[in-house]
């Protein structure tokens, strides 16, 4: 190209004859925006209807929010906002899980109402199962979900528990209200004897220990006479509920009162896992104790603390099932069981109480009202925990946020092979967009891209090298300027290593208080050459964005 | 081993001697430096010049000095002196204000006002939490309790925010309403409905606050503690704060609604700091007045800004004087700084035989780049006795004190052209807001900077320090190289500051003969251009060294002369612009923004006023053809050729960077001379923004005309005179070629005439013209 471009700058003042450059073809930098008229991707509509309720703002009048008492707890937590598409006042519920919880609840206790007279019996003894298995797995999820403790032994404490008091209340005729305390104590023993170990295993070698724990139980209990091994348990606690009164009453009162064990469960589980010792465990999940260490949480303290807290209300449990079904049986220790209730904890998901609530239940039902299938609602039991395991992360109630991170791979997906666009955004990249300025500028600086990579040729880069500051080719001049508007961030600067000698080139962080980070390891010998260096990397990234 | 850093400032930027001046030193890493008395001759060591030169003077400050850790309050905010515990409010109460908050949420909380240690969770607040929610807040030592609004505040918006608590019953009631009108918010009255901007909120808290006596009483922040550092204040808070109160009921809403709309306060008072009280017509200064019973005056400290709109403003008026009441708003910002506080390092009294001239403390510990500081301090002679005076730029130094456009400004490559060249205490001042902004910057919530000091340590007052964005140095370093032509050609000169012309007005230059300024004199305080002004006419002389000078107007408080005042209005080249209604500062009561629009253009003093600016490259000048008239001639003597300085440490020329025009519509006087211009500057000179009405393309250096540097010779009264190189590269060329090169040549040939008291070279040639040729 015989193109010549020739330097004003030099004839103005003394009139001698200007400094002749060598440049490319003129290129038309409208023709870009005759040329696109349309997106070259369909475009679909978008906006979502509502189809759920939100609450207005209260506006101008007042609104008095309840606690609950004594605490600073407000009865809902909720978020009042503007609509960003419309700005009207409204209201949202952060977490309904409150709302779930109380008709769950009340639907339990109401229950004995609503049992159809023919099911009367099984359902009884089902639900009252459902609520000590609820309990027990409730502390166990302390230990598993908030200390982090894979400890496989908490049916071994209950069971331990339930045997030591049966046997105490043979020989010295203790009442029945003695039972559940005693079982603390024992419960409190069992746990410091167990909880040694786990200062000293990691993980699943735990876990292994502690099976051989609840193995050695088993064996125990089936071959020592004392606890019954002829009569397959050891019978002859005293009842809570003695057999002078009505059958029906005794069902009514064992309900409640495995009701009302549950909801002891469900507030220790609460006051544990919601308060200094769960923060603090939450800080230390597993492989991250180190930092956690770092920053100054004693976790093992608190992971110990958990562990003997549980244990002492696992024995209580233990007392409880003693009085309950007046004895203990070599169940609790059996391997089943523990598997079993494994998969209460799994299915529900790992760390929240209603994961082990609606764990239990959904295994219990299963279990107990299912009875029919026989041995196929084991397998079924089974399927429903590998496919927990499988394709779910945090359980059943770990579904929602799973299935929003996924949905958004999805859409980032979706965009990724949509996006012919250069950074123009599409309707749904536009619609999430706050400032619609930014949308423009997107459309814009595709378009300014675009034409000024038809610029870049040899004799420009060769005009720069010539003389990187200074009147440029209107070619090299729009190249510049639009290098030297881009935002901050990233954007190249020079780094003097030593004044007028070696220099460097950084980009800037854009962030106040952040500095320049590095972009190559070059040393430049003279500010002209790192001018050069930038310019090249500048042109080098427009030609491959 | 941490890197060794060490920064410092002096208390004074311009001593004589027999004063004493402290220095004032942070360390990080070492605990020693080693101090050394130095004369600052040239500042650049640009390998085209005459490189780095400072003189080590003996000195009883020499040797070695003990440094420690400092540290700095960043933020501005009113703390209020409650000795009786007025404030220790254990029964009801009403806390109220009207806010305009700037930036929030983000994660930080923002205190409004109260009574609050954050350290030990004792007290009570009303403040903006990390959601941007309105927020009170009170703890027990132990435990802290909140109420908050229902919906985020919208930023820049006047609301009307109040919290009351009934102590006998523990219920706290939340109030936030609307006081948006047409004028004083960033939206009217279309985008929500009024009521939706309010919330009212009632919760029983759970205990008291323990009101231990140690807690300060702030508005715009809360106590802190450091195991180092001890107190500080910290959550501070961005945006206005308009007539705040407490009472010791509760308020009901009726009462509220009253106050909202600008009734007077019910009783109850405890304090009612009216902020529009104690503007006077010269402005107003940092002490917010409690017009209730109390007087529990509050104290602004890093200066909260004050002259700006309140939250009844109704548009009208446009300035303070004339109506107060509108004018309650104080603005407070998170990074705003204008004194480190530091303790004293050293001291030093200024030797009687040491003399006028520009100094440093030389500091250094360690290797490191960081671990050498300069605290520069200039000289003034104890009695004027030199014929020539230098005027430091100190204003204009501060105007730039520790500017951070090329990490911030997004415009700085576009205007300069180039990219930036950053060193690493660039990077060290920006990573910490412990430095403080320049003019040039914004706070973090937009709003420009309209305070500097030099009680910090100034990176770009020292030598050798060259300006990130455009690669040159840039005031000091570049004045330095007059100082240093000075030197060279061994003149008979002291130094003066800005500080003193501003103090001292005419007094301080009439003693001297000529007046040669600094390369870029920009900031001029009204005293300093009346005193110019006063000077000239009774027959001084100013060579105006510099480009773009005379032309924003600050103000400095007496009392205060190391904070200097700008607010940037709706013209000029500016960094940011002032909100409307907010134009007038507040420490003398005037307009600010350019003395041009002030009816004072730059051309009435100097004959010259800024014309345009650009960094890609500095040319020469070319004799025009007056300066052949023998009135002026003289001027040229020894010239060898048309062309004057080709070369320059300012990007290659003598013409350029910032350069001024020869203006007659803007006062140049009718009988001066344009005896040189330049000409070919690169389209990167741009034409300033004030001399545009309508833009148009081509108004660039090689379009447009005007584009030039003219070097203009005047005449003023009883023999007086004026020579203006008008063009900041100016000075930077005198260095060129060992000094010897042709700008020297007119320079020499100006000072040697104007340093001479009497008449004037070229004063005898003023007949008509009547030619033959």
């Amino acid at each position: 190209m015989a193109n010549v471009w020739k330097d004003p700058t030099g004839t103005l003042l003394d009139g001698r004859a200007p400094r002749e450059v060598k440049t490319g073809d003129y290129k038309d930098p409208r023709q870009i925006w005759e040329e696109t008229r349309q997106y070259k991707v369909p475009t679909y509509k978008v906006g979502r209807l509502r189809y759920y309720h939100k609450w207005r703002g209260h506006n101008d009048k007042l609104w008095h929010r309840l606690r609950y008492w004594p605490t600073r707890r407000r009865v809902l937590q909720i978020r009042g906002e503007y609509n960003p598409k419309t700005l009207a006042r409204e209201k949202t519920i952060v977490d309904k899980r409150p709302i779930w919880w109380a008709m769950g609840l009340v639907g339990l206790a109401m229950g004995p109402l609503l049992f159809p007279e023919s099911m009367q019996g099984s359902l009884f003894s089902a639900v009252s199962t459902f609520f000590i298995y609820a309990a027990i797995n409730l502390c166990w999820m302390l230990i598993i979900g908030t200390a982090s403790i894979f400890s496989m032994a908490s049916y071994a404490v209950v069971g331990a528990a339930a045997y030591g008091t049966t046997y105490a209340a043979i020989q010295m005729g203790l009442p029945w209200y003695v039972l559940p305390f005693l079982g603390c104590f024992i419960g409190l023993v069992f746990g410091l004897l167990i909880a040694i170990p786990a200062t000293r295993l990691d993980g699943f070698y735990y876990s292994l220990l502690t099976l051989g724990v609840v193995e050695l139980c088993r064996v125990y209990v089936l071959q020592s006479k004392e606890l019954g091994s002829a009569t397959g348990g050891l019978y002859g606690a005293p009842p809570y509920a003695p057999d002078t009164i009505p059958e029906y009453s005794r069902l009514l009162l064992s309900y409640y009162a495995c009701f009302i064990l549950m909801l002891l469960a469900l507030a220790l589980y609460r006051f544990v896992d919601g308060k200094r010792l769960g923060r603090i465990l939450r800080m230390a999940p597993e492989k991250r104790e180190a930092f956690a260490e770092a920053t100054g949480v004693d976790y093992r303290r608190a992971r110990i603390m958990v562990f003997l807290i549980s244990s002492v209300a696992l024995g209580f449990i233990g007392g409880f099932y003693a009085t309950h079904f007046r004895g203990a049986s070599p169940n609790l220790f059996t391997f089943d069981t523990v598997l079993l209730s494994l998969s209460m904890l799994v299915i529900g998901g790992l760390g929240r109480a209603e994961g082990a609530v609606i764990g239990t239940l959904i295994v219990v039902l299963i279990d107990r009202v299912l009875i029919d299938l026989g041995p196929l609602r084991l397998v079924l039991i089974g399927t429903l925990m590998l496919f927990v395991v499988l394709f779910l992360r945090g359980g059943l109630f770990g579904i929602k946020p799973q299935f929003r991170a996924w949905r958004d791979k999805k859409k980032s997906e979706a965009r990724s092979t949509r996006a012919e666009k250069g950074g123009e955004m599409l309707p749904e990249e536009s619609t999430e967009h706050p400032n619609k300025d930014e949308v423009y500028f997107r459309r814009f600086d595709k378009n300014q891209r675009e034409y000024l990579k038809t610029l870049i040729t040899p004799e420009l880069i060769e005009e720069f090298k010539q003389r990187p500051v200074g009147q440029h080719s209107e070619a090299l001049e729009r190249l510049l300027n639009y290098f030297r508007r881009q935002p901050q961030n990233d954007k190249y600067a020079v780094m003097v290593v030593e004044q007028f000698k070696a220099y460097r080139i950084v980009a800037l962080s854009g962030v106040r208080g952040v500095a320049p980070r590095l972009v190559e390891d070059k040393i430049y010998p003279s500010i002209e050459e790192a001018y050069k260096g930038v310019f090249l990397r500048r042109v080098q990234d427009l030609l491959e964005a | 081993m941490a890197e060794i850093k060490l920064f410092g400032y002096a208390n004074k930027i311009s001593v004589k001697p027999g004063e004493e001046i402290t220095f004032h030193v942070n360390a990080d890493g070492t605990d020693t430096a080693n101090a050394q008395l130095v004369r600052l001759i040239h500042g650049d060591h640009n390998p085209a010049g005459p490189g780095y030169i400072e003189e080590e003077l003996g000195s009883a400050v020499n040797g070695t000095w003990k440094v420690k850790k400092q540290f700095t309050q960043v933020g501005s905010y009113l703390t209020v002196a409650d000795p009786q515990g007025k404030l220790r409010l254990d029964g009801s109460f009403t806390l109220c204000a009207f806010i305009w908050a700037g930036k929030f949420g983000e994660g930080r909380r923002q205190a409004i006002l109260g009574r609050w240690n954050m350290y030990k969770n004792e007290g009570y607040c009303l403040g903006i939490n990390q959601r941007g929610l309105l927020e009170f807040w009170q703890g027990d030592g132990k435990e802290i309790d909140y109420l908050a609004a229902e919906v985020p505040l919208d930023p820049k918006v006047w609301y009307f925010v109040a919290v009351t608590f009934d102590a006998s019953t523990g219920k706290a009631t939340l109030h936030q309403m609307n006081v948006l009108n047409r004028y004083n918010s960033i939206w009217g009255k279309v985008v929500l409905e009024s009521a939706a901007y309010d919330s009212h909120v009632q919760e029983t808290l759970r205990f008291r606050a323990k009101n231990a006596p140690d807690i300060p009483f702030l508005l715009a922040g809360a106590e802190d503690w450091h195991e180092l550092r001890g107190s500080f204040v910290s959550q501070t808070y961005n945006g206005k704060i308009d007539r705040p109160a407490v009472f010791n009921r509760v308020l009901s809403r009726e009462e509220l609604e009253r106050l909202k709309t600008g009734g007077t306060a019910p009783d109850g008072v405890v304090a009612y700091w009216d902020t529009s009280k104690g503007y006077t017509d010269d402005g107003i200064g940092d002490t917010v007045h409690d017009v209730g019973p109390n007087k529990l005056d509050a104290q602004g400290v890093n200066r909260p800004v004050r002259a700006q709109t309140g939250y009844n403003w109704g548009g009208k008026n446009d300035c303070f004087r004339l109506n107060p009441a509108e004018y309650g708003g104080v603005e407070f910002h998170e990074d705003a700084m204008v004194d480190s506080k530091w303790e004293v390092t050293n001291r030093m009294t200024i030797p009687a035989d040491l003399r006028s001239g520009a100094y440093a403390i030389r500091l250094r510990s360690g290797e490191g780049e960081l671990g050498e500081e300069y605290i520069v301090f200039f000289v003034r002679a104890a009695k004027p006795k030199a014929p020539i005076c230098f005027l430091v730029p100190t204003a204009s130094y501060l105007a730039y004190a520790n500017e951070r456009l090329a990490f911030d400004a997004m415009i700085a490559q576009p205007i300069t052209g180039q990219t930036p060249i950053i060193s690493p205490i660039d990077v060290e001042v920006y990573q910490s807001r412990e430095f403080g902004l320049s003019t040039y910057d914004s706070h973090s919530d937009g709003a420009g900077v309209c305070y500097s000091s030099y009680l910090r340590p100034v990176i770009n007052m020292r030598p050798k320090y060259r300006i990130a964005s455009m690669g040159i140095p840039w005031q000091f370093p570049a004045d330095l190289s007059i100082i240093a032509w000075l030197e060279h050609m061994k003149y008979d000169y002291e130094i003066l500051t800005d500080e003193d012309l501003d103090r001292d007005g005419l007094a301080a230059i009439r003693p001297y003969n000529v007046v040669v300024t600094g390369t870029h004199p920009e900031y001029y305080s009204e005293k300093m251009l009346d005193a110019t002004e006063d000077y000239l006419a009774e027959g001084g002389r100013l060579i105006y060294m510099g480009g773009n000078g005379y032309y924003w107007n600050v103000a400095f408080r007496p009392e205060e002369p190391a904070i200097m005042e700008v607010r940037k209005l709706d013209s000029g080249m500016r960094a940011w612009q002032a909100r409307p209604g907010e134009h007038y500062l507040q420490t003398t009561g005037q307009k600010s923004g350019l003395w041009k629009n002030l009816a004072r253009p730059p051309q009435k003093l100097t004959g010259v006023g800024f014309i345009s600016q650009g960094f890609e490259f500095s040319v020469p000048y070319r004799r025009m053809p007056d300066s052949w008239h023998r009135s002026v001639a003289w001027i040229m003597e020894g010239v060898e050729g048309e062309m004057i300085g080709d070369k320059g440490l300012a990007h290659g020329g003598a013409a350029g960077i910032e350069i001024d025009r020869y203006d007659l519509s803007l006062g140049t006087p009718p009988h001066a001379k344009i005896v040189a211009s330049s000409g070919g500057h690169p389209d990167n000179y741009m034409l300033v923004c004030e001399e545009i009405l309508y833009a148009h393309p081509g108004m660039y250096g090689t379009y447009d005309y005007r584009i030039r540097s003219d070097m203009v010779y005047f005449t003023t009264p009883k023999n007086g005179a004026v020579f203006s190189p008008a063009s900041i590269a100016f000075g930077q060329a005198l260095p060129i070629n060992g000094f010897k090169n042709n700008v020297s040549t007119v320079m020499k040939n100006v000072l040697d005439a104007f340093s001479k008291p009497g008449k004037l070279p070229g004063g005898e040639w003023i007949s008509d013209e009547k030619q033959w040729r």
